[in-house]
């Protein structure tokens, strides 16, 4: 009978060990992103990330995920990350991000780079040169850290 | 039988409780169910979590992209490199400080070629801020305080809540449950004919009849917590919308059309504001750069 009830719970024990170790990877939820040597936003990028990306969770300090990707590890905001898998993470204390894991289902579909090629084609006077310009723009690090410090203003 | 159509549903229910993938699962399954009630199951629960979704993240993103265009197309852009970094600066820092930092495409910041007094909070994450905008606030605290009430229109998804409700409804029946990533050129057509619909929406609630008073109550209290947050002086908001309620007198457009009554504001603003106060040295030499980076 013993035997009987350890060959039926060893099962169960193997599984649930399975669904737990899966919930300890997140997916990048944003178009890019970086992994940083702290957990500050203007800390040095030590691997950049893209859309979908899995990420392995190492731990949690506050609102940052230490994390490991591809055999490099570092800080990601939460806001920038959701559950990685489907699998029973809500329910066994899986750790999501700021946003909700159908997030990732949800690439591409809908509104997408199909849906906004036809729509340039139908309004070819729209401004989209100028907005891929404004989206091109980005401060260095550097030069924020240092508007920072000048300004005694502090970022998460 | 009996077993046949309710082992689908059962296993439906528990994958929408659970929020897991049946898929995944496939290798361990009790008797009575097989590989097709799995993926009928997980396509079922699929379709309800489908059907009512909210517009996602990329979705939004593509929107605003589109209003930007939109907006872009009358008002030029100012290319001044110094001061569209400061104004990159000042709104990453607000942004930053925001109860979402990250957005699908990421906080961008530019100056349009505009005299109006106004700002534009496209979503997803691209503020626009006029010319005579930046000319109209004082000191670095209150464009600050102006691109932090904008971020909060962003977080608030107030741009997006302007899409009717019917026009996502008749999307949401194209886009399906189906994880295809590219669509048929019928479906295309329709979903750009939707997307249209969409960009219009909230190109009209940004641009000519502006967000709802309770919209802007709420973006000016959130902006107040970014603000104190950042070290920025939160009554720097206060001491904008005061001046502005005398200088904006007799105007009829720009920000003036958009928003409600800046007394109205202003009362809201004076009664959330919070305790903590800046630096005054500090305070001084961000003033002085902004004196810097604005002279144009």
């Amino acid at each position: 009978m013993r035997t009987i009830s350890i060959l039926l719970i060893l099962p169960v024990f193997l599984v649930c060990a399975g669904l737990l170790h899966a919930a300890e990877t997140v997916r990048v939820i944003t178009k890019e992103n970086a992994v940083r040597q702290q957990c500050k936003f203007y800390s040095p990028v030590r691997a950049k990330v893209r859309y979908n990306d899995p990420l392995t969770v190492l731990s949690r300090s506050g609102d940052w995920y230490k994390v490991s990707f591809r055999g490099v590890s570092g800080c990601i905001h939460k806001s920038a990350l959701a559950s990685g898998t489907y699998r029973l993470s809500g329910t066994l204390g899986g750790r999501g991000g700021g946003a909700s894991a159908d997030e990732v289902s949800l690439a591409g579909k809908g509104f997408n780079p199909q849906v906004e090629a036809a729509y340039k084609g139908r309004n070819p006077g729209l401004g989209y040169r100028s907005v891929d310009e404004i989206e091109r723009y980005q401060a260095p690090d550097e030069t924020f850290q240092a508007f920072l410090g000048k300004g005694g203003l502090t970022t998460p | 039988m009996k077993v046949n159509t309710c082992m689908p549903l059962a296993a439906a229910a528990l994958c929408i409780l659970a929020g897991c993938n049946l898929a995944g699962l496939s290798g361990a399954l009790p008797s009575g169910l097989n590989s097709e009630h799995v993926t009928l199951a997980a396509k079922s629960a699929r379709a309800v979590s489908v059907a009512s979704r909210p517009i996602s993240d990329s979705e939004e993103y593509y929107v605003g992209r589109a209003v930007a265009a939109r907006i872009l197309a009358t008002y030029p852009l100012l290319r001044n490199s110094r001061l569209t970094e400061y104004v990159n600066l000042v709104g990453r820092t607000v942004a930053l400080n925001s109860e979402k930092p990250n957005t699908y495409g990421g906080y961008h910041f530019a100056v349009l070629d505009s005299s109006e007094i106004n700002a534009f909070a496209c979503p997803g994450g691209t503020i626009l801020i006029t010319k005579g905008m930046v000319r109209a606030v004082r000191t670095e605290d209150e464009l600050a305080a102006v691109l932090a009430h904008e971020v909060a229109h962003i977080n608030h998804r107030d741009g997006i809540d302007a899409i009717s409700k019917s026009r996502w409804t008749e999307a949401l029946t194209i886009i399906g449950t189906e994880t295809a990533k590219t669509y048929g050129s019928s479906d295309v057509a329709r979903l750009t004919g939707i997307f249209e619909g969409s960009i219009d929406d909230v190109f009209k609630t940004l641009v000519v009849n502006g967000y709802g008073r309770g919209q802007e109550e709420d973006a000016d209290r959130t902006s107040l917590g970014y603000l104190a947050r950042a070290g920025y002086d939160p009554k720097a908001l206060e001491s904008f919308l005061s001046r502005l309620s005398v200088t904006g007198r007799g105007s009829s457009g720009g920000m003036m059309k958009t928003h409600p009554a800046t007394s109205d504001r202003l009362e809201n603003v004076r009664s959330s504001m919070p305790g903590s106060a800046a630096d005054p040295v500090m305070e001084k030499a961000r003033s002085a750069r902004f004196a810097e980076s604005t002279s144009f």
